[in-house]
């Protein structure tokens, strides 16, 4: 027992971080109807520019985030503005394979400036941790943890309570009924872009300091949100967050109780399984509903 | 060699190694007279594509001689390729079981000692403890590779058959990238000792989980990560220390024309002894071998050298060297150990440069 909830313990500490970089994911598929599949090497090269900015300039992993958070929002909204605004009017299918191949090109800059060795970021505090009765809880993981769930909260309150977050759902509901009622959907959705990109900045630091990484991370990392963009519903931000958590407290548990191998399987069950009972995910009704 | 792919930053020192062994042989007026002319392609790290490779070497370059590429799984599958031209194949690195279990007569490790052999040396080591000092019970987690995987099984194996009591075992794949539940059922389970196959990337992460829960094994062996340099930098030093694993070069080593290597390669790539990865002498070994067979029979072509290497002993940097008819090295590994910053061999104690140290708890 004391191992089961151990595990769960990692598990919802970790799938915060996978939270975030999911619910970007989310975000930029509302406003683009475009799979991001560079959203995981997105995530990883802002692990690397935090290792570069904490090894070659002292800056914290968590300050770090500040100056990724602005970097990577300009560099969704260039993205957007420079690539899937031009393809868009063509089809969505090859927005699509753009983002892929800026994923491989993305990571193949990365291979070449930083080599294929995985890198860790690590602080002076990266190996402590708390004993609260009788569990470990990493202190990094926590604080991974919280500041995922501070980010996403931010999220929310700009899509809940903003001019702008009225825009971006409205978008995502109906990109031509928004433009009919006066929403800019093309700048809307740049800025969406830049806010999704924007979370994969935030988590990269974060996913840094808990998991080694390279280039190549990207593609075990992205078959984890595809999985939980399924799970969650595609377009559900609430549904993306409790997709992640579940997904992350499986993987964990799946791994300590019966094999590290079958952990990312059990990614994989889960998406079958929700494919064949509930294909629109587990929010995704209730998000029509609400919008 | 890999200059792209999973193994371009590792296979990096073996190439390093091979330049260096062609700079120095070129500055002191070649192989026989002949300059010796490196050409190396890029197999990506990919097998399929380092058996293409060596297939266009030989039938369409027609090189004279090749080397062997960068891991066991790259050279597992190439071997046979020099084997089909008649090839000798002289490898750095491909020291998994699988290779000599193809029972081919043309490929030479330039190492002192198959991996098996690391096993059985750290086996001993712990089986050569007083009964009392032994440990009582052990976890085996590995991932899915020849290389750790065969010194972890054949540990395992001699342990358990003494008596020492197996409270974990299991072997992940090698792509896996979290390793917190494996530490969650290593601390869960309590072992005195633990042997893990791990690369660089788990060592350290096995190493920061423990940390983490505040657990320190009496004995703590990883097939690799402790002897890559930046291991140190990655865990701390204090945290090193202790730390057993397997070597089979150390810049201390007295070995054939060790300190002219040393010399030359801090001379071309900087830095210094103790950053020499020991790929780069597995690496140079190959090319004093072929040297070697030159001086002493005044020709390197493919049957000279596959006859010459099964005969005899061969100093080298990496020791004298010998194989049994299957390429498999017929010397020993030897234990090492992170002890007061460095990384030393400690057992046999005949070749020990320093004594095997407690492994102290995890400073933080």
């Amino acid at each position: 027992m004391h191992l089961f909830v151990q595990a769960v313990i990692v598990g919802i500490l970790f799938g915060g971080v996978y939270a975030l970089i999911a619910s970007g994911q989310a975000m930029i598929f509302g406003v683009t109807r475009t799979i991001n599949f560079a959203q995981a090497i997105l995530a990883i090269l802002c692990s690397f520019l935090s290792f570069t900015l904490f090894t070659d300039f002292g800056i914290d992993p968590f300050l770090s985030i500040l100056i990724l958070i602005p970097a990577m929002f300009a560099l969704g909204y260039a993205i957007y503005v420079l690539l899937l605004r031009q393809l868009s009017r063509w089809s969505a299918e090859l927005g699509l394979l753009v983002l892929y191949g800026l994923g491989i090109g993305i990571q193949g800059v990365l291979d070449f400036v930083y080599g294929t060795s995985t890198r860790l970021i690590t602080p002076s505090y990266a190996n402590n941790s708390w004993t609260v009765a009788g569990f470990q809880i990493p202190e990094v993981r926590f604080f991974a943890f919280v500041l995922a769930v501070a980010v996403l909260a931010a999220l929310q309150v700009i899509r809940q309570r903003t001019r702008l977050g009225r825009a971006l759902r409205a978008t995502t509901q109906n990109p031509v009924a928004a433009r009919l009622l006066g929403v800019d959907v093309e700048q809307v959705s740049a800025i969406g872009m830049g806010l999704g990109v924007a979370a994969a900045g935030a988590a990269g630091p974060l996913f840094g300091m808990i998991l080694s990484f390279n280039g190549n991370t990207q593609y075990d990392l992205l078959s984890k949100l595809l999985s939980i963009a399924v799970l969650g519903g595609m377009l559900s931000m609430p549904g993306t967050i409790v997709a992640a958590v579940i997904l992350g407290v499986v993987e964990s548990v799946v791994a300590a109780m019966i094999s590290p191998d079958w952990s990312s399987f059990s990614f994989l069950v889960v998406l079958f399984a929700v494919l064949i009972v509930r294909p629109q995910g587990l929010f995704g009704r209730q998000l029509r509903g609400a919008l | 060699m890999s200059l792209s792919g999973d193994f371009a930053d590792m296979a990096k020192p073996a190439l390093q190694g091979y330049q260096l062994w062609a700079d120095t042989v070129n500055a002191h007026g070649g192989l026989l007279g002949r300059k010796v002319d490196l050409k190396v392609v890029d197999d990506a790290s990919n097998p399929t594509q380092a058996v293409t490779n060596y297939e266009n070497l030989i039938s369409a370059d027609k090189v004279n001689l090749v080397f062997g590429p960068f891991s066991s799984l790259l050279t597992i599958p190439t071997v046979t390729v020099a084997h089909r031209f008649g090839y000798a194949f002289i490898e750095p690195s491909g020291a998994a079981p699988q290779v000599f279990s193809l029972h081919l007569n043309d490929v030479f490790l330039a190492q002192p000692a198959p991996i098996i052999s690391a096993g059985d040396a750290f086996a001993n080591y712990i089986l050569s403890l007083p009964k009392a000092l032994q440990p009582k019970t052990a976890a085996y987690p590995s991932a899915d590779d020849p290389f750790t995987q065969a010194i972890v099984d054949v540990i395992e194996a001699r342990l358990q058959a003494a008596g020492i009591k197996t409270v974990y075992s299991t072997v992940y794949s090698t792509e896996t990238v979290d390793l917190s539940p494996v530490v969650t059922r290593i601390v869960a389970a309590k072992p005195d000792l633990l042997v893990s196959g791990t690369g660089t990337a788990d060592s350290v992460a096995e190493v920061k989980g423990m940390i983490q829960a505040h657990f320190t094994p009496k004995f703590v062996f990883f097939t690799n990560g402790p002897n890559d340099p930046t291991f140190t930098g990655q865990v701390g030093a204090a945290n090193a220390n202790g730390i057993f694993s397997t070597g089979d070069w150390f810049p201390e080593a007295k070995t054939a024309g060790n300190a002219a290597f040393e010399q030359a390669y801090v001379a071309k790539y900087g830095g210094t002894a103790a950053d020499i990865d020991p790929s780069a002498a597995e690496a140079y070994a190959c090319g004093q071998l072929l040297q070697l067979v030159a001086q002493r029979f005044g020709n390197v072509n493919n049957a000279t050298i596959i006859s010459a290497l099964h005969h005899g002993s061969w100093p080298t940097v990496e020791g004298n060297l010998s194989w049994d008819k299957d390429g498999s090295p017929l010397g020993s590994d030897l234990v090492v150990q992170w002890v007061g910053g460095k990384l030393l061999p400690v057992y046999p104690s005949a070749d020990a440069l320093a004594t095997p140290i407690a492994k102290p708890a995890w400073t933080g």
